[in-house]
C-alpha cells in the first residue's frame, strides 16, 4: 500500500530504485540541481525500477520546466537583495514530537543571524513542549493560555521584532531549500505583503495518505506565481482564496499584518471551528491591495492524517472553515457580496458534481468524504461564524 | 454603454532588460510577444489590473511561456506543435528523451547559432497582390525591402484596379517589379504572380501586411527537408486598437497557430480524412510559400477561389491537393509577418462572411477533385452543429461575439454553397493554367520524383 518517496538528482546518474513487498507504487521529489523542480506519484508493483524507466517518467512530465531552468540559468542574472531579518513562529498544542520534528529541519538552517526561532506553545496540557525547547538555545518558547491556533498566532506576531514573520504547522518538516526559497521570493518580489510555498507529502504510508496527495494535496504546483487584484482565468477571484495556498506554510510583512489588526480569532480556533483563518488573512492582503507571492522553492513536507476518520474530518473541516470565512468576509466586505454569492452557488454546484461522480465511482475520493465537505460547508453556512464568536468572548473573558 | 478599450501590442527582445510594467489607462492591456535573435518564441497577454508588476515577475512569466517553443526548436520530439487532430486514438505523445534535454545547457546560444548557420541557399521570389490599398501596400513594401538577405525579387501583382496609384507608388520604389492583372480575384492575380516570378521558392504576402526583416530567409530555411513543399509562418497582430481587430484576436484566435513547428503530413491526412481534413489551420495566405514545382504537380491557384471570387480559401485548397498527393505542409513560425486586421465592425462582418463563403466552396471543390467523402461530413454535419452550438451559447450567454458577425458567418455558409453550384462548370478552365509554367529557374528537387502529376481533371 505505501509509496516510498524518493528524492532523484537529475544531474547525478539515475538510481535503481528497489520497492518493498507491498508497495504499489513510488513517489519522486525530482531535483536540478538541488532545486525541487517536480514531484511525481507513479503507481508500479515491478520490485526494481531501472534508471531508464525514470528518466521516462521525469522526461514525460518535466521536461519543459527542465528547459525552462536552463533558459534562466543562461538568461536571467541571481538577485541578490537584501533579505529582511526573519521570525520563525511554530504554533502547537500537545504534539512535541511533531514539533521536534520540525525544529529538528529548521535548526539545520540555522546560523546565527538567519532568522529567530519562537514556539508558541498553545493551552498546553503538560509541559513536554517546554522541556524540549528548553534544550535548545536558539529557539524562544512562549506559551499562549488562550485555546485556539489564531490566539497563537496573533501572539507570536505580538511577540516577533523582525521585518518578516514565518508561521509552520508542527506537522511539517522543511525541505533545506526552504529558506532560500523564501530568500528569493522576498528578491524578486520586494513589494509582496505575504508569501506561501509548496506544500508537499511527508510521507505516503497509508491509503488515507495516497488519497489525499492523489487528489492534489496541498500542492500548487512548480512555477512561481505573483496574485495581484485580478486573475484572469478566475472570474471569482479572490474570494476563492483557497488557491492562495495553505497555512501549514506562510510568511507575512509584520508591519501589514499588523496594519490588519492581525489574524481573526474567531477562526482557526481549535477543535469547534479549526479552518479559514488562513484563508482570511490571504484574502485580507490581498483586498487591501497587496501583492502575494506563491514560491515553490519555498518547501514544506506536511504529515498528511494518517487515518481514515481523520482524514474525512479534515474534509469536514474545509468545508466548515471554508464557509465561516465566507460568512465573515461577506459581512465585512460589502463591495464583494455578490461575489461572495457566486462562489457559495459554486461550491454547492462543484460539490454535487463531484459526490455524483463519486456515487458512480468515476471520482477519486469516496463519496463519504465528499458529504464530509459537503456537511462542514453547510454548518459553516449555518451560523458557525456568529457562535464562534461568542465563544471567543467568552474566551477572553476567561483569561482576562 | 460600451466600455472597449484597445491593447497595446508590445515587442521584447532578450537581449534587452526586462522592463517593469506600469498601468496605462488607455489600454485594456498589453499584448507582449517576446522575441530572441530574431524568433518569436511566445507571447503573453497581461489586464492592465494585473499591473503594475516588476521586472522579476514579468521574467518568470516570461519563461513559462517561451520554453515549449525553445524545445520546439532544439530537440526532435516532445515539444512539437499539436496537430489539428480529432480522433478515437489519439496516437500518444511523444516525449523526448531526458539525456537530450539535460545536454542544453545554453539554449538561447544554441538557438542563435543553430537559426543563423541552417543554408539559405535557394532563391525567394516574394510576390504581392494588391488591390487599391497603395498607402497599406506602401508599408508593406518598405518593410520588403528591409528583408535581410534580400530576395531574388520583389513582384507587385496589381489585380484589376481601379486607378494607378498602386503602379505610381511602385514606380517610386527600387528593385520592385510592377504587374498589371487585368483579371479581378485573388487566385488569378496569384498565378500570374507565379508565371512571372523567376525564383525556385515563391513566398507569398498581402499588402496589409508587414514583414519580418528575416521574414524570407526562415521561410526558405524551413524547406530544408526535400518532402516540404509548402510552407506557413507566424501572423502576428500589428496592432489590437478596435473592437474588431480585439475580436478577431482574441475572440477567434486571429491567423496565429502558436510558436511551435508543425509538420503537416500524409499521415496527418489520412487520420483526417473521414472527417475533412482541417487545412485552414496550416496557416494563412498572408504568410506562405512553396516550391515552384509544385504548381507543375499539383496546379496552380483554383480561380474560383479566393478574395475577390468565392472570399477565401485559395490558399488552403491548394495545401490539400499537396497533402492529398503525398507531399507535406510545414508551418514554421520563426517566419513572422505583422496583420493589420480590419478595424471596423462592418469589416469584420464582411471578412467572416467571406471566410465562410469561401471555406464552404472550397469544401465542395476539395470534393469535387478527389471524392474524400469528408469534406462533405463537414459541411452536412459538423458545421451545421458547430453553428446551432453557438447560436444557443449566443442566446444563453451574452458574452459571444457579436450577434451580427455569428448571423454573418452562417449567411456565408449558405452563400459559399451557392457560389459552388454557379461556378462547377469552370473546372477545367481555371485547372489547365497548371500546365504553361516550365521556366528554366525551376530547380530539380527530389519531390518532383515523390508526386505522381494527377492528372485526372487536366485529361
Amino acid at each position: 500500500m505505501p509509496y516510498p518517496i524518493h528524492e532523484i538528482e537529475v544531474t547525478h546518474p539515475l538510481p535503481t530504485l528497489t520497492l518493498s513487498e507491498g508497495d504499489t507504487g513510488v513517489a519522486l521529489i525530482v531535483r536540478r540541481q538541488d532545486q525541487p523542480i517536480g514531484f511525481l506519484m507513479q503507481p508500479s508493483t515491478n520490485c526494481q525500477i531501472e534508471p531508464d524507466t525514470i528518466a521516462q517518467w521525469i522526461a514525460e512530465k518535466l521536461s519543459a520546466k527542465l528547459l525552462q531552468e536552463a533558459i534562466r540559468d543562461e538568461w536571467v542574472a541571481p538577485m541578490n537583495a537584501r533579505f529582511p531579518s526573519l521570525t520563525v513562529a511554530i504554533c502547537t498544542k500537545d504534539r512535541p514530537d511533531n514539533v521536534a520534528r520540525c525544529l529538528n529541519s529548521l535548526l539545520q538552517l540555522q546560523s546565527p543571524d538567519a532568522f529567530e526561532i519562537v514556539v508558541i506553545d498553545n493551552a498546553p496540557s503538560d509541559d513536554r513542549t517546554q522541556t524540549l525547547v528548553a534544550d535548545l538555545p536558539t529557539v524562544r518558547y512562549v506559551q499562549e493560555p488562550k485555546p485556539g491556533l489564531n490566539f497563537a498566532r496573533n501572539r507570536a506576531l505580538k511577540e516577533a521584532n523582525t521585518e518578516l514573520l514565518a508561521f509552520l504547522d508542527d506537522d511539517v518538516v522543511v525541505d533545506r531549500q526552504w529558506l532560500k526559497g523564501l530568500m528569493t521570493a522576498w528578491a524578486e518580489n520586494p513589494d509582496a505583503a505575504a508569501c506561501t510555498g509548496l506544500v508537499l507529502p511527508y510521507e505516503l504510508e497509508t491509503d488515507a495518505q495516497i488519497l489525499f496527495e492523489r487528489r492534489g494535496g496541498f500542492g500548487r504546483g512548480f512555477e512561481k506565481i505573483r496574485y495581484g487584484q485580478v486573475l484572469p482565468s478566475n472570474p471569482l477571484y479572490p474570494c476563492g482564496a483557497g488557491i492562495f495556498g495553505a497555512g501549514c506554510n506562510m510568511t507575512f510583512r509584520r508591519d501589514v499584518l499588523l496594519k490588519l489588526g492581525g489574524f481573526d480569532d474567531a477562526l482557526d480556533t481549535g477543535a469547534p471551528l479549526p479552518g479559514g483563518g488562513d484563508l482570511d488573512m490571504f484574502y485580507r492582503i490581498i483586498r487591501s491591495g497587496n501583492a502575494f507571492v506563491y514560491e515553490p522553492q519555498y518547501l514544506v513536507y506536511h504529515q498528511h492524517r494518517q487515518e481514515y476518520e481523520k482524514l474525512r474530518r479534515q474534509y469536514w473541516t474545509w468545508g466548515l472553515g471554508f464557509m465561516a470565512f465566507v460568512t465573515k468576509s461577506y459581512q465585512s466586505d460589502r463591495a464583494q457580496r455578490s461575489q461572495f454569492r457566486r462562489l457559495v452557488q459554486w461550491w454547492f454546484k462543484d460539490q454535487g458534481k463531484q459526490l455524483l461522480k463519486s456515487l458512480m465511482g468515476r471520482h477519486s475520493l469516496p463519496s463519504e468524504m465528499i458529504l464530509a465537505e459537503l456537511w462542514g460547508g453547510i454548518v459553516g453556512l449555518l451560523g458557525e461564524y456568529g457562535r464562534s464568536q461568542q465563544r471567543i468572548e467568552q474566551i477572553r473573558r476567561q483569561y482576562s | 454603454m460600451n466600455s472597449f478599450k484597445p491593447w497595446q501590442v508590445l515587442h521584447l527582445d532578450l537581449s534587452e532588460e526586462v522592463p517593469e510594467l506600469f498601468v496605462n489607462s488607455d489600454y485594456q492591456g498589453l499584448y507582449l510577444v517576446v522575441f530572441w535573435a530574431n524568433i518569436p518564441l511566445g507571447h503573453l497577454e497581461l489586464e492592465m489590473a494585473q499591473l503594475p508588476m516588476p521586472a522579476s515577475q514579468l521574467t518568470n512569466l516570461i519563461l513559462q511561456t517561451i520554453a515549449p517553443a525553445i524545445g520546439c526548436h532544439l530537440l526532435k520530439t516532445g515539444f512539437q506543435g499539436e496537430l489539428p487532430i480529432v480522433s478515437s486514438h489519439p496516437a500518444p505523445a511523444v516525449s523526448p528523451d531526458l539525456a537530450d534535454v539535460l545536454a542544453l545547457e545554453k539554449p538561447l546560444r544554441l538557438l542563435r547559432s543553430q537559426t543563423e548557420t541552417l543554408p539559405t541557399d535557394s532563391s525567394v521570389s516574394v510576390i504581392v497582390c494588391t488591390r487599391d490599398r497603395p498607402d497599406a501596400l506602401k508599408e508593406c513594401l518598405r518593410s520588403l525591402q528591409s528583408l535581410n538577405p534580400p530576395p531574388l525579387e520583389i513582384l507587385v501583382v496589381d489585380n484589376a484596379p481601379r486607378s494607378d496609384a498602386t503602379y505610381q507608388i511602385v514606380s517610386q520604389m527600387p528593385n520592385i517589379r510592377y504587374v498589371k492583372e487585368p483579371r479581378a480575384g485573388l487566385s488569378a492575380a496569384r498565378n500570374r504572380g507565379i508565371r512571372e516570378s523567376h525564383g525556385s521558392i515563391l513566398a507569398f504576402t498581402d499588402d496589409d501586411v508587414v514583414v519580418h526583416p528575416q521574414w524570407a530567409a526562415r521561410l526558405q530555411q524551413a524547406f530544408y527537408e526535400a518532402d516540404v513543399l509548402a510552407v506557413t509562418g507566424l501572423v502576428l497582430p500589428t496592432q489590437l486598437e478596435t473592437e474588431s481587430q480585439v475580436v478577431f484576436e482574441k475572440g477567434f484566435g486571429g491567423f496565429g497557430q502558436g510558436y511551435r513547428t508543425k509538420m503537416f503530413d500524409s499521415s496527418f491526412f489520412q487520420t483526417m480524412k473521414p472527417r475533412g481534413v482541417p487545412v485552414w489551420k496550416i496557416g494563412a495566405g498572408a504568410n506562405m510559400a512553396f516550391r515552384r514545382s509544385v504548381f507543375e504537380q499539383v496546379g496552380e491557384f483554383d480561380e474560383r477561389l479566393g478574395a475577390g471570387r468565392s472570399g477565401c480559401s485559395e490558399d488552403s485548397e491548394l495545401w490539400y491537393r499537396i497533402l492529398a498527393e503525398g507531399g507535406c505542409c510545414r508551418y514554421e513560425p520563426k517566419a513572422a509577418v505583422f496583420h493589420t486586421h480590419r478595424a471596423d465592425q462592418a469589416s469584420l462582418k464582411q471578412q467572416m462572411y467571406q471566410y465562410m463563403r469561401g471555406h464552404v466552396a472550397a469544401l465542395l471543390i476539395q470534393f469535387e477533385r478527389y471524392q474524400h467523402w469528408g469534406n462533405l461530413r463537414r459541411l452536412g454535419v459538423a458545421l451545421p452543429r458547430y453553428y446551432l452550438r453557438r447560436t444557443l451559447s449566443r442566446i444563453l450567454k451574452r458574452n459571444q461575439p457579436p450577434a451580427e458577425v455569428l448571423m454573418a458567418e452562417i449567411r456565408g455558409c449558405f452563400a459559399g454553397v451557392k457560389f459552388y453550384l454557379q461556378n462547377r462548370q469552370r473546372k477545367l478552365e481555371s485547372l489547365n493554367y497548371g500546365v504553361d509554367i516550365s521556366r528554366d529557374s525551376i530547380q530539380s528537387n527530389s519531390s518532383e520524383k515523390l508526386l505522381p502529376i494527377r492528372n485526372k481533371l487536366n485529361s
